[in-house]
Parts: C-alpha cells; sequence; structure tokens
C-alpha cells in the first residue's frame, strides 16, 4: 500500500508508519529512493513534463499521464477527473486535452503548468473560505502537495524566492489555526499573517506559472517564467517522474560469487572488490544516471534483475528499460521505442556473446559500451574494466539440488519434471529436426552460445533479417520472469505454449505441463533470495559491501593511485551515509556517519595530494571500523 | 465538553450490495462497525477499509463495517450514540475519548517492537546547537498543536528543562513558533534551513532523504508515548471485543501482515495497557485539554 505523508490533523500515524517510503527533495541523490506518492494532479503534471522532454515523443503516453490514474500518486484518481471535479477546472482540463491533440510540447507545458498553478490557487482560495471554521489546514495540505510540482524548479531557478515561500507555507498552517480536540486546544486563526503569507504564494504562483505567456521552453521543466523570461541560465538536477522506481528488487536476490562460496574473503581480492564496486558506482556513468543514483546493480540487482526497475518513457513494463532512448545519452539515442527485458548476469563468464542479438563478443567491450555508449560515461581506464569485468566473471549460477553435473535432473526433481525431461530433448520436424536441447544445451549450461531467429521479434521494416537473438540460459529461469527479449510472455509456462503454437508442435495438454514443470526445475534455485532475519540486516549487507570497497585503498593509497581512490571515495562515503537510513539499530547511526565523515577527509587528503594524511586517515577509518563493527548490527 | 455534531460527512463502506442490510445487522449487535479517522485521502482510505472490513467479516464470522469520520470529534461522537463500535486513534484523543465517554482501549499499534515511541528535537548536525537552552531566541517548527510527539511531550521537555513554565511561554522563549502541518514539513523546513528546529517523532528523521538524514541530529527526546491506539465504545458486549481483539492480534501472523498495510500501517498490534495512557492523562491535564 502506498501512504501519503502526513496533512492537516492526520500526521502522527503517517509519520510512524511510513519509515521507508522517502520523499524525493530538491536536489538528485547519489542514492535511489522510493519517492514519497504525490497529488496525482502533481503527478500526472511531472510525468507529462518528463515524457514532452524525451525525443521523439510518446503523444499517447503523455496524454495517458492524464487520464489514466498515476502509479505514483497518493490514490488512483485520473488526473484530468480531478481537475474536472474542480471549481473551474474544465476550462484547465480543455486546455490541456487541446494542447495534446496539437501534439506541441510548449502548448502542453503551457496548458498542464496552467492547470496545476489554477488548481493551486483555487485550493488556497478554499483555505481562505475555511479560515473562520477553524477548518482550513486540509486545502492548505492539498495546495501544499500541489506545490510540490514546480519546488525543484523554484529552488534551482530562484533560491530566494525558494525560502521565501517555504516560509510563507509555514506561516500559513501556523496561521490558520487549529479546532484542536474534541473541542480543547483550539488556537485562533491569525487572519492578517495568513493574508500576507498567502499572498506571497499566491502573486509568485499566478506570475511564474500563469502568466501571459510563457517564453519558449527547451527543456521541459518547472521553471519559473520570470527567470527564464530573464533568460537565466539554470542548472536543473535531473529527476525522475513519480512513477519510477529505482529501488533495490523485493525481495532482494540471492549473489552467489564463486570465491565467497568457495570461502575466499573479497577484502584479499583488490581487483574484484574494486571492480564490486565500480559495478554499485554511479560515478562511471554520466549525467543524468550518475545525479540520479544509477549503477549497473540498478538494473542488474545482485547480479541478477532487477524486475520491480520502472522508468516511464522508456520502460514498457516493470524490468524492461531502453537504455539507448533519449533519457540517458542523447549522442547514442536510437530514436526506437524498443526497450528490452534486462537479462540477469548470472554466470556472465559462460553466456558470450553479449547482448540480447549477441553483438559483442568480449565482455570487456559490451561493458564498456554500456560506461561510454549508453550511459554517458567517461572513457574508462584499463584498470577500471579489468576490475569490472574480474567481478563480473565471479557471477555463478544459483545452486540448484534438482540439476546434477550436465545438466541432468536428480532424483529431487518431479516425476512430471522428468517426463519433461524427455520431452525437451525430443527432436520436432518443425522445428528442423531440432530438440529444445538442441539450442539450450544442458552439459552447457543450456545455451549455445549461438543466435537464432526462432520467430519471436517483430520485422522492424519489410524484408528485416533482424530476428536473431542469443540464447538465453535457462538457469535461475523461474526468478527472471517475464519472458523474451521484450517481456511479452510472463511465465515459463507461457513460453511453452508459444512454441507450441508458433511450430505447431501438437503438444498434448499433459506434455505442456510436464515440459513447463522441466523449465520450472531446470530454472529453479535452493535459495533463491537473500535470506535476511534480525542480524543480517539489509544495512549490514550493505555496510559490509560498502567497507570492503574501501578496503581497497590498501591497494590503492600504497600505489598513490588518485584517480581510482578518489573514485572509490565518491561512492562509498556517501552512499555509506546514505545506508544508514536502512539501519534497524537507530542509535548506532552517528557511528555510520562518522565513518562517512572520515572516509570523506582520505578522500579531501588525497585530492590535496597528501598522501602521509590519507594513510593515517585510512589508517582511522580501519580502527574505527573495527571498534563499531559489531554494535552497529 | 461540548456536544458533538453527528458525522455528516461519513462515508459508510460495507460489504456486497446489501450496505443498509449490514448496517443493520451491526446495529443490532449481529455485526461490528468501525470508525476511521482520515489520514490521507479518503479514497484511498475508503479502499484500504474495504479491504480489512472483508478479512475481518470473514474471519469473525459476522458482518463488519466501516466508514471514515470528518475527525476524531465525529469518531468519539459515532462511538457514544452507537453509530461506530471500534474507531482507530492516537494516545490524546483516546484519554480524551475515554474521558468524555468512557472509551475503552483494546490494542496498541506496535512499531519497531514496541507499542510506545518518542517525541523528538532535532537540528542540522552543523547548526551549533547542542541543548534546548541553546533554542533560546531561534526559530522551531512544531508538527501540529494536538500532536503529542510533534508538540505536547516535546514542549513539555523545554518546561523539564526549566526554560519555560507552560505553553504560553514558547512564543516568548523561540523567536518565532511555527506548526509545519505534519512531521515531514516540520523535518523539511529544518533541513531546508528554514527554521533551526523541529520538533517531530523520533522516526521523523527516516521522513528525509538519506543524504538529509546524515545532515540531522537530536538534542532531545521525551518520555515514551504510546503509540496509537483501538478503542472500543462503552458498552460493546465483551464477547465480540474479545472475538475483535483476538482476530486483529492474528495480523501478527506471518500470513495476514501483509493487511496491517489497509490499517495505517503498524509493524503490529499488542493488547493495549490502560495504565500506559497516564503520561498522556497528565500531559493532557497539564496543557489544557483535559480538565
Amino acid at each position: 500500500m502506498r501512504r501519503t505523508f502526513p496533512s492537516g490533523r492526520s500526521f502522527a500515524l503517517a509519520a510512524i508508519g511510513a519509515l521507508l517510503v522517502l520523499i524525493d527533495a530538491v536536489a538528485a541523490f547519489a542514492t535511489p529512493v522510493k519517492q514519497a506518492p504525490w497529488h496525482p494532479v502533481a503527478a500526472a503534471y511531472r510525468t507529462s513534463l518528463f515524457l514532452a522532454g524525451l525525443s521523439p515523443v510518446s503523444w499517447h503516453a503523455v496524454t495517458a499521464a492524464w487520464i489514466e490514474a498515476n502509479p505514483g500518486a497518493a490514490f488512483d484518481k485520473p488526473a484530468l477527473d480531478l481537475l474536472n471535479a474542480s471549481p473551474g477546472g474544465n476550462k484547465a482540463s480543455d486546455a490541456i486535452r487541446a494542447a495534446l491533440e496539437a501534439r506541441e510540447r510548449q502548448a502542453v507545458f503551457a496548458a498542464v503548468t496552467r492547470a496545476v498553478a489554477d488548481l493551486l490557487l483555487e485550493r488556497l482560495g478554499a483555505a481562505r473560505s475555511a479560515l473562520e471554521d477553524g477548518d482550513a489546514s486540509s486545502a492548505i495540505a492539498e495546495a501544499r502537495e500541489l506545490y510540490r510540482a514546480f519546488e525543484d524548479g523554484i529552488a534551482a531557478a530562484d533560491p530566494e524566492a525558494s525560502r521565501r515561500l517555504g516560509l510563507a507555507w509555514l506561516t500559513l498552517n501556523s496561521s490558520a489555526g487549529s479546532r484542536g480536540l474534541l473541542g480543547a486546544g483550539a488556537r485562533p486563526a491569525d487572519a492578517a499573517r495568513f493574508e500576507e503569507a498567502l499572498a506571497t504564494v499566491s502573486e509568485y504562483i499566478a506570475a511564474n506559472f500563469d502568466p501571459e505567456t510563457f517564453t519558449p521552453r527547451e527543456r521541459m521543466a518547472p521553471l519559473p517564467e520570470t527567470v527564464v523570461a530573464a533568460g537565466g541560465e539554470v542548472a536543473v538536477p535531473p529527476v525522475l517522474p513519480p512513477a519510477a522506481r529505482m529501488a533495490d528488487q523485493e525481495p532482494l536476490p540471492r549473489l552467489v560469487l564463486n570465491f565467497e562460496e568457495q570461502g575466499i574473503d573479497e577484502t584479499d581480492l583488490p581487483l574484484v572488490a574494486f571492480g564490486d564496486m565500480l559495478f554499485d558506482s554511479a560515478q562511471i556513468f554520466g549525467d543524468p544516471a550518475r545525479s540520479l543514483g544509477i549503477a549497473c546493480s540498478t538494473c542488474h540487482n545482485r547480479s541478477d534483475v532487477n524486475r520491480d526497475l520502472f522508468i516511464p518513457g522508456i520502460s514498457h513494463q516493470p524490468g524492461a528499460v531502453d537504455v539507448d532512448s533519449a533519457l540517458f545519452n542523447h549522442v547514442s539515442n536510437d530514436l526506437r521505442d524498443d526497450p528490452i527485458d534486462i537479462p540477469s548476469l548470472r554466470g556472465v563468464r559462460y553466456t558470450a556473446p553479449y547482448g540480447r542479438d549477441g553483438r559483442f563478443a568480449s565482455l570487456r567491450d559490451f561493458s564498456r559500451n554500456v560506461i561510454v555508449g549508453e550511459f554517458g560515461g567517461s572513457e574508462p581506464t584499463p584498470f577500471m574494466l579489468d576490475a569490472l569485468v574480474a567481478y563480473m566473471l565471479e557471477f555463478d549460477f544459483l545452486p540448484n539440488s534438482k540439476l546434477g553435473s550436465g545438466g541432468l535432473l536428480t532424483d529431487s526433481a518431479s516425476p512430471a519434471a522428468r517426463r519433461g525431461e524427455a520431452l525437451f530433448r525430443r527432436p520436432f520436424a518443425q522445428m528442423d529436426g531440432r530438440a529444445c536441447a538442441s539450442c539450450h544445451v544442458p552439459s552447457s549450461n543450456f545455451l549455445d552460445r549461438q543466435a537464432h531467429d526462432i520467430g519471436s521479434v517483430s520485422a522492424a521494416y519489410a524484408g528485416a533479417q533482424s530476428g536473431a537473438l542469443d540464447t538465453p540460459t535457462l538457469l535461475g529461469a523461474r526468478f527472471t520472469a517475464p519472458y523474451f527479449h521484450d517481456g511479452s510472455l510472463p511465465t515459463l509456462a507461457s513460453v511453452v505454449d508459444w512454441f507450441d503454437d508458433r511450430y505447431e508442435l501438437g503438444m498434448t495438454e499433459g506434455e505442456r505441463s510436464d515440459l513447463t514443470a522441466y523449465l520450472e526445475a531446470v530454472g529453479d534455485a535452493d535459495e533463491p533470495y537473500e535470506p535476511f532475519d534480525e542480524y543480517n540486516t539489509p544495512f549490514k549487507l550493505a555496510f559490509e559491501e560498502l567497507t570492503t570497497f574501501a578496503s581497497t585503498l590498501d591497494l590503492l593509497i600504497p600505489r598513490r593511485d588518485a584517480e581510482h581512490a578518489s573514485l572509490l571515495i565518491d561512492t562509498v562515503a556517501a552512499d555509506l551515509a546514505a545506508d544508514a537510513s536502512a539501519m534497524s539499530n537507530l542509535e548506532a547511526k552517528s557511528d555510520v556517519y562518522a565513518l562517512a565523515t572520515i572516509l570523506a577527509e582520505v578522500g579531501e587528503a588525497i585530492s590535496a595530494a597528501d598522501w602521509t594524511a590519507a594513510e593515517a586517515r585510512w589508517s582511522e577509518f580501519k580502527e574505527t571500523q573495527a571498534d563499531v563493527a559489531e554494535r552497529m548490527f | 465538553m461540548p456536544c458533538l455534531p453527528v458525522p455528516r460527512r461519513s462515508v459508510l463502506i460495507g460489504l456486497g450490495a446489501s450496505l443498509i442490510s449490514d448496517r443493520v445487522l451491526a446495529q443490532d449487535g449481529a455485526g461490528l462497525t468501525l470508525a476511521f479517522i482520515p489520514q490521507e485521502n479518503p479514497d484511498k482510505l475508503l479502499g484500504d477499509i474495504e479491504t480489512i472490513t472483508a478479512w475481518l467479516s470473514e474471519r469473525m464470522g459476522i458482518p463488519v463495517e466501516g466508514f471514515v469520520t470528518f475527525d476524531h470529534a465525529a469518531a468519539v461522537e459515532a462511538l457514544r450514540n452507537g453509530d461506530a463500535d471500534i474507531s482507530f486513534m492516537g494516545a490524546l484523543p483516546f484519554v480524551l475519548a475515554e474521558s468524555e465517554i468512557g472509551a475503552e482501549p483494546l490494542l496498541s499499534e506496535v512499531y519497531r517492537g514496541r507499542p510506545t515511541y518518542r517525541g523528538r528535537v532535532f537540528v542540522r548536525r552543523d547548526s551549533g546547537i547542542a541543548t534546548l537552552a541553546d533554542l533560546r531566541g531561534r526559530s522551531i517548527a512544531f508538527a501540529d498543536p494536538i500532536s503529542e510527539s510533534g508538540y505536547l511531550f516535546p514542549l513539555d521537555e523545554f518546561v523539564q528543562a526549566g526554560l519555560i513554565t507552560d505553553a504560553g511561554e514558547a512564543e516568548s522563549f523561540f523567536g518565532e513558533v511555527f506548526f509545519a502541518g505534519g512531521y515531514q514539513q516540520a523535518m523539511q523546513a529544518m533541513v531546508g534551513g528554514l527554521v533551526d528546529a523541529a520538533a517531530a517523532s523520533q522516526y521523523a528523521d527516516l521522513l528525509l532523504t538519506p543524504n538529509q538524514q546524515a545532515e540531522v541530529i537530536w538534542i532531545a527526546e521525551s518520555e515514551p508515548i504510546p503509540s496509537h491506539v483501538v478503542i472500543a465504545r462503552p458498552g460493546l458486549d465483551p464477547a465480540i471485543k474479545e472475538r475483535f481483539t483476538e482476530t486483529m492480534l492474528a495480523l501478527n501472523e506471518p500470513e495476514n501482515r501483509a493487511l496491517l498495510a489497509y490499517v495505517y500501517g503498524p509493524d503490529g498490534y499488542t493488547p493495549a495497557d490502560a495504565a500506559a495512557f497516564d503520561g498522556v492523562r497528565e500531559i493532557a491535564r497539564r496543557y489544557g485539554f483535559l480538565s
């Protein structure tokens, strides 16, 4: 269930309960956080601006933002319905519809911006009307929720106004008085203060978000008109729309690292540990990915898939993303709306070639393309690529006691799965005499390292010969639904049905069921998710990971490798502090902040080329870490 | 205390299509009616109520219905006149309802293993403010004038510290006093530098972004405050009360925990201890909510 944040009288319950849903604040952050739900009209506004800022614009999606309920909103009501239900809202609604039909960005910007501004001003008017009854707080709270649509734009472009308006909102709420509780504790309104604050907010909103005309906008950002008209340069932190979800998948996939399973400590493998850090670092990408906190692990959670990841406009469904779209690197925008289902990287050393169509023979080349081409990062150093590849080569498949060597089922598999195993190996004339096992070779991790056109890709143009895709492994497949490159098939059963239909295999219902049971057995795992408990908490996992990353300073400081040490510290110090928010033992948060501060000081010393100080602070970090490690869990 | 109006803006939610018959059944004592205080958009709350009342009804074997009241006063009035049997409430409104109509606490919400929480006074880490006395002449954002953890209990810490004698002196002690409208608004105002301090629940820093959390410390905290409570009207059939309490405690079981999200989202429930509210009763008397 999503929860709104406190408003009016109801603050107490909401704030106690809503511990893990965090509001996005004015600036962008290195660590993705869940956004607090938005007012549906503000959610539609932010979504439509984001989508209208992409190229090419999906007008269908922009329209949907207004006529359909927004998943990032506090409640399921289409924004246009809410507008229509508000006094004078029909006019705003008609203007939005007309602009959407005209498919004109500037007109859409003007119409949607005015709609939010008008509703905000209407709510403030309602608050004024309710002031005498001591009942203005709910209208003020709603107006404030609508103001959130403009808040980061104002903060970026007009900081002085942002502060003035912030105080005005505080004053509005304070001067509205309180009806008290069951007749006791009432506080009278202060009409003069209320009017003054209301004028401050209203006049600014009217002048900047509901002016006579809007200056043509290059960027679809909620910037105040007076600043834009004056031609001021404004650096707006990148933001994602309300329905975006970049937090880790729940439940969190279990990470199986080959060295770890053999009892080798990652701190003894500095190249791997540095690669592990890079895999979690947004610093290796360019903006907006960097500011948005997007790292390799954002999509490939724990070497697997983040099935919850969703970014409106570039994800057609959760777990899919179009990385070469307008969002991340405009230079490599392929102008094609072709999101793909995120593939798992488990066992990646066995799954070459890389890319859904197998276009990269080497993992190193593929990784470099992701960093530079897809996410606009700077050219990685050879050491970075060595480290990243070294780390990824440790990704193992999930242990599965239903499978033995050679990819054969063990006795723990069900009879149905065993019948399915025979079917899997049965050649079909309709498939050129091949069996499922011909491509998904059981003794080769259920793949053949080749690309095949099985008819699953719609032709991009008449006569296109571009439907061949790399054979995916079936290992761990139970946990990576949906299936196919575009995630079009929701279950393994639907995959079986697809092959049966496409190739007219004529399987009986029982055979399809057996084959599905086989795929489920092959794709199963003994422990697919990270087993959290009171001791092994998400914070402990993150803390130990980050301190492991930091341990590579033992390699980098003696080498006087400022470039890679700084990259490490930029990633780890911020994430260390951020991860403290997930601590169970809240009282130990300050210990984590102290560690983050010491690490940042190591970074400062390195930046100043003061290696003696860096060594001293690094030693202090390790001593402090040893001192506090146990008590913080 | 003044007589409270009947909740004209209440919205009834029942099971299936027979809303009227369910309601009659409930009033006849064969069912149960729950009053919910709106803490967020009523449209959303109605959907939550539908889910939880359906589960309670199935589990208890009697019709269970719920409605959203306009506010605490309307909920208490509904309990008084029998329009509602059960209501969900904060600790302060509960002790007032107890005094007004003899309402009885049945269950307390549990957060992070406890049926209590504390109010805290937060400041920015770099502010140089270390004690409550440092806030003399500075600005503070309280959550709301009727908030236990976001106003009354933190304010009482200033009284206990001998800095003020009562709420009336707060205006002269501080440079400026705001009521921000909620924990989050108060915390945002503080972390954003609009005010010097914020008074809010001990967990309110978790409403900030992870980076903002690192910028905040607390300098004082209150005594434990009972968390929100599920209360019954006086005279409700003891057998129904017992069955309802048992059923609600079943929400603690792993297979039912997802349903907690539909009743304001606590971590669980525990039987309420009426004595645990003594501190709230005392604060309510001291700050003029109870005579």
